[in-house]
């Protein structure tokens, strides 16, 4: 990396730190937009379910078809369903899902946020007596944040048929064993750890969406480049979370 | 509480040597500005002069470098958010593309502004001064279509309704006829003229579409290099020798 490019990745992570910061400091004053706040969620929870749901399910199917032959090959198939399912809740589904979510919910805030900000419609609400940071940015902040952790808890279990199905291409298992076997190794302790850090999946997609459409300029080829930064940086930011989060996760099983 | 300006004398907008830099791009450079009561002052300057920056260091939707500014007598730099608020709530603001939030009806767009008055006003007392800002501009029975299905005319008009609603005192057109055909710029002048006098408002009006100037303007200010160049009406200026001046006529 070149100094000028370090310089401006740093600048870049300082003003997204900055907006941040505003975030908290608007998020807990009131006036609370609280029916923005609801139609946000829905629209952000409801229009990625579709997408999320499927990719669980062939995430589930898959992985089990790709393990199949190498635990049977150590004669190990019954342990089948238990280690998918491990690896599908802890990992595999939760990344997933909140890639899929960059890409979606990232790029659409992102394109959303810039089209307003480029037409100024946000200068708009400004004027007319409205917070445009509370009602535009808090509320899709605040949703995501919920709304991910949600999508991710029904996509480990769409994940989970999925994996009961690819189970059952090869072998015969009946749906009440298949979910003895995976509750056997997957608990508590799987669960809470990929949840938690898909509460911080949904804040990163959504703060960094955000930022991206609040801060574009010049004009519609500005909103093109802020929905697409978006989509990287959030990409990115997926990935340094989950990495945080598995160090994390490790060290507090080791406690 | 805002007291308003009671003194017909007194002028509605006072700007004092404002000036506004982005990096060292000096935009606005010691610029001066009077608005009478009842007045339309047009601010006549090329594209990329500094027009639009002016009227958003009014509203404090930039912060101006320096310069003293004050609509009503209440001087606007330094102004809590509550003040500036009910300040705001007094002034009328067209922006240049309309600016209609493109995610909601017709109805919803002229309902926002309503928002911080919304525990004072019952669900009829709304709809009922949503049709008569639709009709004030000429277009009733369009309450349900969303932005994209309106002509760049009709866009116009709902973004004066919009900004009519509140019952401003002041407005501020940032260019109100550009990108419109001239007839119908030439309905969007006489709409502008009527509110003028129906409602006996202060206006800036932003423009270089000699048209839109020659027809709303009580006077005219050219904002050349980011200071006020000339001041007069559309005749004294028209009948100008400086050349500068004579760009704009031609
Ligand atoms: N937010 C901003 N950041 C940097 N430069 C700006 C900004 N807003 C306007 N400018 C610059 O200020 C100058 C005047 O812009 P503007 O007031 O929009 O022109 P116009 O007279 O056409 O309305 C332009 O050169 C523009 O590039
Ligand atoms: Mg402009």
């Amino acid at each position: 990396m070149k100094p000028k490019g370090i310089k401006s990745f740093l600048n870049e992570a300082g003003e997204i730190s900055a907006f941040t910061g505003k975030f908290f400091k608007e998020a807990f004053l009131p006036p609370y937009e609280v029916n923005e706040l609801l139609r946000q969620s829905f629209e952000i929870g409801y229009r990625s379910l579709p997408l999320v749901t499927l990719t669980a399910f062939i995430m589930g199917l898959v992985i089990t078809i790709q393990s199949q032959p190498s635990m049977e090959a150590f004669g190990a198939e019954s342990w089948l369903p238990s280690v998918v399912s491990v690896s599908l809740v802890r990992e595999i589904v939760p990344v997933i899902s909140a890639l899929i979510c960059a890409g979606k919910i990232g790029s659409g805030i992102g394109a959303e946020l810039g089209s307003m900000n480029v037409t100024e419609q946000i200068d708009a609400m400004e004027v007319s007596g409205t917070n445009p940071f509370k009602y535009l940015v808090v509320t899709r902040v605040v949703s995501a944040t919920l709304m991910l952790p949600m999508l991710i808890l029904f996509a480990d279990t769409i994940s989970l048929y999925g994996a009961f199905i690819g189970v059952n291409m090869k072998q015969v298992i009946s749906f009440h064993l298949f979910t003895n076997q995976v509750f056997e190794k997957l608990n508590f302790t799987d669960l809470l750890p990929s949840i938690t850090k898909s509460f911080f999946f949904g804040f990163a997609i959504a703060i960094i969406g955000c930022y991206k459409g609040y801060t574009t300029r010049n004009g519609t080829e500005g909103v093109g480049k802020a929905a697409n930064s978006a989509v990287v940086i959030s990409t990115f930011a997926v990935f340094i979370i989950d990495l945080l989060a598995a160090q994390l996760a490790g060290i507090f099983h080791y406690l | 509480m805002i007291t308003t300006a009671t003194n017909t004398n007194d002028p509605v907008i006072v700007i004092r040597n404002m000036k506004k830099s982005f990096g060292d791009h000096k935009v606005l450079d010691g610029f001066n500005l009077t608005v009478n009561k009842g007045e339309n002052v047009v601010v006549l300057g090329k594209s990329g002069s500094g027009k639009s920056v002016l009227i958003k260091c009014l509203m404090r939707l930039l912060e101006a470098d320096a310069g003293e500014m004050k609509i009503f007598g209440i001087s606007i730099p330094g102004l809590s958010n509550k003040a500036l608020d009910e300040l705001r709530s007094k002034i009328g603001f067209l922006f240049q593309g309309s600016a209609l939030y493109d995610s909601m009806t017709v109805k919803e767009n002229l309902e926002f502004p309503l928002r911080r008055h919304l525990n004072k006003l019952s669900k009829e007392d709304v709809g009922k001064l949503v049709g008569a800002a639709l009709e004030n501009v000429g277009l009733p029975d369009i309450e349900n279509k969303m932005p994209s299905e309106l002509s760049g005319g009709m866009k116009k008009r709902v973004g004066i309704a919009r900004m009519l609603i509140i019952k401003p005192e002041v407005l501020l057109y940032d260019e109100p006829t550009t990108g419109l055909d001239p007839i119908t710029g030439r309905e969007i002048n006489h709409l502008m003229l009527d509110v003028q006098k129906k409602f006996n408002t202060s206006s800036i009006i932003i423009s270089h579409d000699m048209n839109c100037v020659r027809r709303t303007a009580n006077r005219i200010v050219v904002l050349i290099e980011g200071k006020c160049y000339a001041e007069g009406t559309y005749n004294e200026l028209k009948n100008s020798n400086d050349t500068s001046i004579k760009q704009f006529f031609d």
